[in-house]
């Protein structure tokens, strides 16, 4: 025997389950707890380094945070099992409120009841000097031209003409909702068939590998990426205008194409693309120097290779720089040289660019100061493959047009039921809208006395005596 | 700059406007409401002069952009759609009763703009990073989304006022009798809110085609987009709450102004307080 108690009750569980995965009563609170984590994922800083975080908080806080994975939120497992969640919520949702708009569907050529009928204003009501025949194809005709095509439908007795304008906009809320699933399943095929990595790539050299960004092995790319030049130029305000590196593309050792990559031109290749992201100077080809020696206040400029030592003429000195800087504490570009005196070192000097102070009221036997640089930049590309990317532009698409469908589209539906009066024909107009209401009273109205002046058409000859 | 002095002079006709629509609530004057009407008409064209005006010097000055930089610009333009929008509101709807609640909103964010010491009104260069045209798009749409939240924030506000005098039981002041009904206000801000939902969302869309095109990447829980998306979470909140669970008054009234707490979070409180990519405006 079955246990009826039993089965209700497991029957209450699922159904329950089933009512609060499919109900906006779990959305919402869903949307809530979404949006709480977020705030925090922006206020407490994400993914750094134990040793930041020990600066801003104290160890337990941050065990705490980092147990609870507050310290990268949005890849959290329980973020992502909220999301998960919300997906599922708006599947059921979904499913669970088809049958009612399939009905909508379906049902759509139902006819207003009597009181519906009776509420239509005197505007509406026109009385045809015809029988009910001949009415039909004006009012389809009249009908097509102002509103939608209309069916005829057989009521008892009586005949109907029904037309119907905006149906899918009943479907808005669908496309929204599928949108969303569209827009996350783009993201997860992004997480799982993409990758996202950087190279840094020196002028003239190339590179064949890419450094993944989560830091795991590096990837081959399949091709190699030779940096031809790399240019920065400045406004005079000194705000950067342009970082361009120009790339060349070599499949073994064939140039395929030369491109050149800036900040918002990226270039793609075999799915691939390479967008500028960084840059720095990597090493000085050569220096032009200008020095003066501070006994004799003898000017002399001296051409400079990094790492190789350099006679002073006409003294027995001679300058080795052997580190450059690329941006001294803010004063720019500076080396670091030892000065020989024969193979021994006697000073230590910092060479700046321009004549700043900091150089000339240093005490020493000479002054430098950088007056050219030949730099050698490298170029840092951001390097990304993401094949769900055009899944998620699609599921954007589709939200766009699911707002269109839905706060912007109203279904409309257009009745006209026709009468014999004796020999004449009494044809009235009704109408529903889903949405807009008051709108779609003005348009009822046009309709109407665009109906009126296509049954007084060609009969204004016969029954102009007679009409009031 | 002349454009600047003009966007400064906006700053009091703006306040003016405010006053004039106050006047008009306070004193039921019909011919108030015309010179409210016809004051802020005249504002909102110096303040479109204005902005036109700094796009050609920017061009004079070599470096030629919209003038949809930073965040004077911003704010301008901010101010600008919340006055155009109203006015285009009230053309449409022929009641002014809103004008004295959307004013302040227009007049604030460009008082900010012209006297806040920390905002450079300087015409500045584009930096590689704003070098596209997805900047026009993505200002524009989330700017208007700004404004129309704006609005309905103010509808709110008309509504709680309005709700808590009803419920404490007292007549109907001078003020709140002309408001429309609780439940014309109630439908007013639902409909400025399905306007800017959608605009919102274009905002959202355009700036992360614009992210996967400069940076490679469209969505990378920066601050500003972590925001903007909490934002959407909490319009979201009201469209469901409203449409499937039939809330309607003080409870979706609090969310809508929530809503608009939210924006004013994300424009600024990102900015100020946060650090992340999006840090021009």
């Amino acid at each position: 025997m079955r246990n009826p108690v039993a089965e209700e009750k497991e029957k209450g569980f699922l159904s329950a389950l089933w009512d609060s995965l499919s109900s906006v009563r779990l959305a919402i609170p869903l949307l809530i707890i979404l949006a709480m984590a977020s705030i925090f994922g922006t206020v407490i800083p994400q993914n750094g380094t134990p040793e930041e975080y020990l600066r801003i908080y104290k160890i337990s806080t941050y065990k705490i945070l980092r147990i609870l994975g507050f310290l990268d939120t949005y890849h959290a497992g329980w973020f992502i099992l909220l999301l998960g969640l919300l997906s599922l919520n708006l599947v059921v949702c979904s499913l669970r409120r088809w049958p009612s708009v399939r009905r909508v569907f379906s049902r759509a050529e139902i006819k207003p009841e009597e009181g519906q009928w009776k509420a239509v204003p005197s505007g509406r009501k026109i009385l045809f000097r015809g029988a009910v025949k001949d009415s039909i194809s004006r009012v389809q005709q009249g009908l097509t031209r102002v509103f939608a095509q209309p069916r005829v439908l057989e009521g008892e007795g009586i005949r109907y003409l029904f037309a119907e304008k905006g149906k899918f906009s009943r479907l808005g809320f669908y496309f929204i909702h599928f949108s969303i699933l569209v827009i996350l399943l783009g993201a997860v095929i992004g997480s799982f068939y993409g990758f996202r990595g950087y190279i840094n790539i020196v002028e003239g050299e190339s590179i064949d590998r890419v450094f993944p960004r989560s830091g795991q092995q590096d990837q081959p790319l399949g091709f190699k990426v030779r940096l031809d030049q790399f240019r920065v130029s400045f406004y005079p305000t000194g705000a950067p205008q342009e970082f361009k590196s120009k790339v060349t593309i070599l499949e073994g050792d064939r140039e395929v194409l030369t491109e050149p990559i800036l900040v918002n031109h990226p270039l793609t290749y075999k799915g691939i693309s390479f967008y500028q992201s960084s840059y720095g100077v990597s090493s000085v080809e050569k220096a032009v120097l200008e020095g003066v020696e501070r006994a004799s206040r003898r000017g002399f400029a001296l051409t400079v290779q990094p790492g190789m030592k350099v006679e002073i003429p006409g003294t027995p000195y001679a300058l080795l720089l052997n580190r450059f800087l690329p941006d001294l504490q803010g004063m720019g570009p500076a080396f670091q040289a030892i000065l020989f005196e024969g193979t021994r070192p006697v000073e230590n000097l910092v060479i700046l660019q321009g004549s700043s102070d900091f150089v000339s009221q240093r005490p020493g036997r000479f002054q430098f100061r950088i007056r050219e640089i030949d730099p050698r930049y490298y170029s840092g590309l951001q390097v990304t493959q993401d094949p769900g990317v055009w899944v998620v532009w699609l599921g954007c698409f589709l939200m766009m047009a699911g707002f269109y469908m839905a706060f912007f589209m109203s279904h409309r539906r257009v009745w006209v039921r026709l009468t014999d009066k004796k020999g004449e024909t009494l044809v009235e107009v009704a109408g529903s809208s889903h949405r807009n209401r008051y709108e779609f009273e003005k348009e009822l109205e046009r309709i109407g006395q665009s109906l009126q002046g296509q049954l007084s058409q060609g009969q204004k000859k016969s029954s102009k005596g007679d009409s009031a | 700059m002349i454009s600047t002095k003009m966007i400064g002079s906006v700053t009091f006709l703006y306040l003016f406007c405010t006053i004039l629509y106050f006047i008009y609530l306070a004193f039921r004057s019909e011919p108030m409401g015309k010179l409210a009407t016809w004051v802020s008409w005249v504002s909102l064209a110096i303040q479109t002069a204005a902005i036109l005006l700094r796009w050609v010097e920017s061009y004079q000055l070599g470096f030629g952009h919209a003038p949809l930089s930073n965040m004077y610009e911003s704010l301008v333009f901010f101010s600008w759609c919340i006055a155009l929008l109203y006015l285009l509101w009230e053309w449409r709807l022929k009641s002014r009763v809103i004008g004295a609640f959307a004013f302040p909103f227009a007049f604030i964010f460009n008082a900010y703009a012209s006297l806040a010491p920390g905002v450079s009104a300087k015409i500045d260069p584009l930096i590689p990073a704003l070098q596209s045209n997805w900047l026009h798009a993505h200002v524009m749409a989330c700017f208007f989304s700004y404004a129309s939240f704006a609005l309905s924030c103010a509808v709110s506000i008309i509504y709680l006022i309005k709700l808590k005098r009803k419920e404490k039981g007292e007549k109907e002041g001078a003020l709140t009798s002309l408001f429309p009904s609780l439940d014309s206000l109630d439908e007013l801000a639902y409909k400025t809110i399905v306007v800017g939902f959608p605009l919102l969302t274009i905002g959202i869309v355009t700036g992360a085609a614009w992210a996967n095109y400069a940076w490679g990447s469209y969505w990378s829980w920066d601050p500003k987009e972590t925001w903007s998306l909490i934002t959407w979470f909490v319009y979201a909140i009201f469209l469901h709450a409203r449409v499937t669970r039939d809330w309607r008054g003080r409870r979706t009234a609090i969310l809508s102004i929530l809503g608009f707490v939210a924006v004013v979070f994300t424009y600024f409180g990102v900015n100020y307080l946060l650090s992340g990519l999006h840090s021009y405006a």
